[in-house]
């Protein structure tokens, strides 16, 4: 039956893997210092969420013995999707990995798990367990939790971003494969090679990407982005960052032109860049969407609207 | 599939002349075409041919609101399932209304006509496809409007409306006001994942309440509401406030034949699966502070007044 809003429905949580003892340090910068709410505490690892979220988590840090990221959880409508799409990538000859409600993480439904031609791994699950707004259902003040400010406490998770050797592959098998249309790309002088590519399945406020695709090492992690209101709280929120000691990178505040945000890049004290970004496209999940086109030469205008150089250490991975 | 947009709404207006300046001058949105009587525009960030459509006509009010759906064969299937709801529905044909591919019109339980349509005229943004600048050039007038946003619709009973959108179209309901009883008096429904696409609340059947036009940051409203007092446009009294209702900095408006605009900032999502997060509900006493966050007290004109 149509009419339906079916296939992957939302960017669901991302789960990194960090070196930390007890996740001591990952949950003092993620709760204290990020703003970011603890749902679920475990011995070795913790589900964090947005105060703006109602699903139970958004973030997964797992207690490993080495730094990576580990998965990228997309929501799907339901049981037929999970079936279709498990024919279909069998089909393409991908390895797909069934797991039961519950496994690997708390509160998932039944999930799929599969290797994406760049090398990282995402699961599709159709339930995640809800813990509500932080401000809750009935007649709420939509305002910042008084536990969480003085933190950017971020709304939601906006986009992760990930590197890729073939970036042409990547972003093929994820229009193909998995429905997600592309906002922005950039490409050779020639037009003959992909480079990069925001892509989007939602339509949002600060739209354009939940998946961004960087050329670089198979299966790592370029940045993980939260959704801010507007440019004057990035401002604030880099006083806040300044304030804790937080490394931010050398960009600064600065409008990204590339996917058209006002965005703030920093690392956590493991090294994983994150981004605050406010603004962003205005897209439509249709087939005849067009994206808009970068040419390689433009890359420092891409990148910063304001720097206008290349930050070598911003091209490089994270995790 | 399903509705992908809230795209457009068609308005009539009295002066078409004015209310040409207002859209471009005042509100900001690019003017895309123009005859005698109908004039079409678009807001900075969006690629299709309209966002607002005006008619120059005897009395200001709604023609009609347009979405679009992303798959061609969504239109027989909406036609066929408003059918057997009851309701009447039209044929469009293709290039009737200007920029857009065949639709089929749907006149909601409200008397509210919604057209569904696949295919748009492509425009592009205001900066291009090309290595485009992230804001526009400084000689742009009116506000800095980037898209429009949502609409709201006022009618006598909201509830066969809101069960049409969220049964058979897939909208989700992410807040409601609801009176003593639990009757609904507002519902803010949502066809992606910002927190409405359309809205409905009281007043008279078929009867307009706003549109909403979306912008980047709350410095942006600061000076849309400078905008407005420089050009004299008719503006609520509160001035710059804040809804409490989805949280976002909001100023209204009029345009020169009385139907109500916003400018707006805000990145409220309610990002979930369709109706699967509850609804925020509003209770009648607490809408106030609902309504205008600052001054928590609803002007009596802000629901009598409609077109």
């Amino acid at each position: 039956m149509g009419l339906k809003h079916r296939g992957i429905i939302r960017l669901g949580y991302v789960r990194i893997g960090l070196n930390d003892r007890a996740l001591v340090r990952a949950r003092g910068f993620y709760r204290g210092i990020l703003g970011m709410l603890e749902s679920i505490v475990e011995a070795e690892r913790t589900y964090f969420r947005c105060w703006h979220e109602a699903y139970q988590h958004s973030l997964v840090i797992d207690e490993t013995a080495d730094n990576g990221l580990i998965e990228i959880g997309f929501q799907v409508r339901d049981q037929a999707d999970i079936s279709d799409f498990t024919k279909k990538l069998r089909a393409a000859g991908l390895k797909v990995k069934t797991s039961p409600a519950g496994k690997p993480l708390k509160g998932l439904g039944r999930s799929i798990s599969f290797e994406i031609p760049g090398g990282q791994t995402l699961r599709l699950f159709e339930h995640m367990e809800q813990i509500g707004y932080a401000t809750g259902f009935d007649s709420p003040d939509w305002v910042v939790p008084k536990e969480l400010r003085a933190t950017p406490a971020p709304l939601f998770l906006n986009h992760v971003g990930i590197t890729v050797p073939n970036p042409k592959q990547t972003v093929d098998f994820l229009t193909q494969h998995l429905g997600f249309y592309v906002s922005e790309k950039i490409v050779s002088d020639n037009g003959r090679q992909l480079l990069s590519a925001l892509l989007f399945r939602m339509t949002k406020d600060v739209g354009g990407q939940e998946l961004a695709i960087y050329p670089g090492e198979a299966g790592r992690l370029h940045q993980i982005a939260f959704t801010k209101e507007d440019a004057n709280d990035i401002l604030i929120d880099g006083q806040y960052l300044r304030n804790d000691r937080i490394d931010i990178d050398q960009y600064g505040p600065t409008r990204q032109s590339y996917g058209k945000t006002f965005s703030l890049h920093f690392y956590d004290p493991f090294g994983v860049r994150l981004e605050l970004c406010s603004g962003g496209r205005i897209t439509d999940p249709h087939p005849d969407f067009e994206p808009v086109v970068w040419t390689e030469s433009n890359l420092k205008k891409a990148l910063s609207y304001y720097d206008r150089d290349l930050n070598p250490r911003f091209l490089e991975p994270c995790l | 599939m399903a509705i992908s947009r809230f795209s457009y709404a068609s308005l009539n207006v009295q002066d078409i002349d004015a209310s040409v300046r207002h859209y471009t001058e005042v509100v900001g949105l690019r003017l895309v075409d123009r005859t005698k009587t109908t004039a079409y525009f678009q807001g900075a960030d969006n690629q299709d041919h309209h966002c607002v459509i005006i008619n120059q006509r005897k009395n200001a009010g709604l023609d009609h609101v347009g979405f679009k759906v992303n798959d061609r064969g969504d239109l027989d299937e909406a036609a066929k399932a408003a059918r057997d709801h009851g309701l009447a529905v039209k044929e469009v044909k293709a290039g009737q209304i200007k920029g857009q591919g065949r639709g089929v019109r749907i006149t909601l339980p409200s008397k509210h006509d919604m057209v569904l349509f696949y295919e748009a005229e492509k425009i592009g943004y205001l900066t291009g496809m090309e290595n485009p600048d992230p804001v526009p050039r400084q000689e742009k007038l009116g506000g800095k409007v980037t898209h429009l946003d949502h609409t709201l619709l006022s009618c006598e009973d909201r509830e066969p409306t809101v069960r049409f959108l969220t049964e058979v179209l897939d909208f989700s309901l992410t807040e409601k006001v609801v009176d003593p009883t639990g009757g609904i008096i507002a519902a803010f429904m949502s066809c992606g994942h910002t927190m409405h696409d359309l809205a409905l609340g009281p007043g008279p059947d078929g009867s307009f309440h706003h549109m909403a036009f979306g912008m980047e940051s709350r410095g942006e409203v600061i000076e849309g509401v400078d905008i407005l007092k420089e050009t004299d446009t008719p503006a609520l009294e509160y001035g710059i406030t804040r809804h409490g209702v989805a949280g976002v900095t909001t100023i209204y408006f009029h345009d020169p034949s009385g139907n109500r605009n916003e400018f707006f900032n805000g990145a409220y999502l309610a990002p979930g699966m369709p109706n699967e997060i509850d609804p925020i509900v509003w209770q009648l006493e607490e809408f106030p502070r609902g309504g205008f966050y600052y001054e928590s007290n609803v002007p009596q004109s802000f629901f009598e007044t409609v077109t």
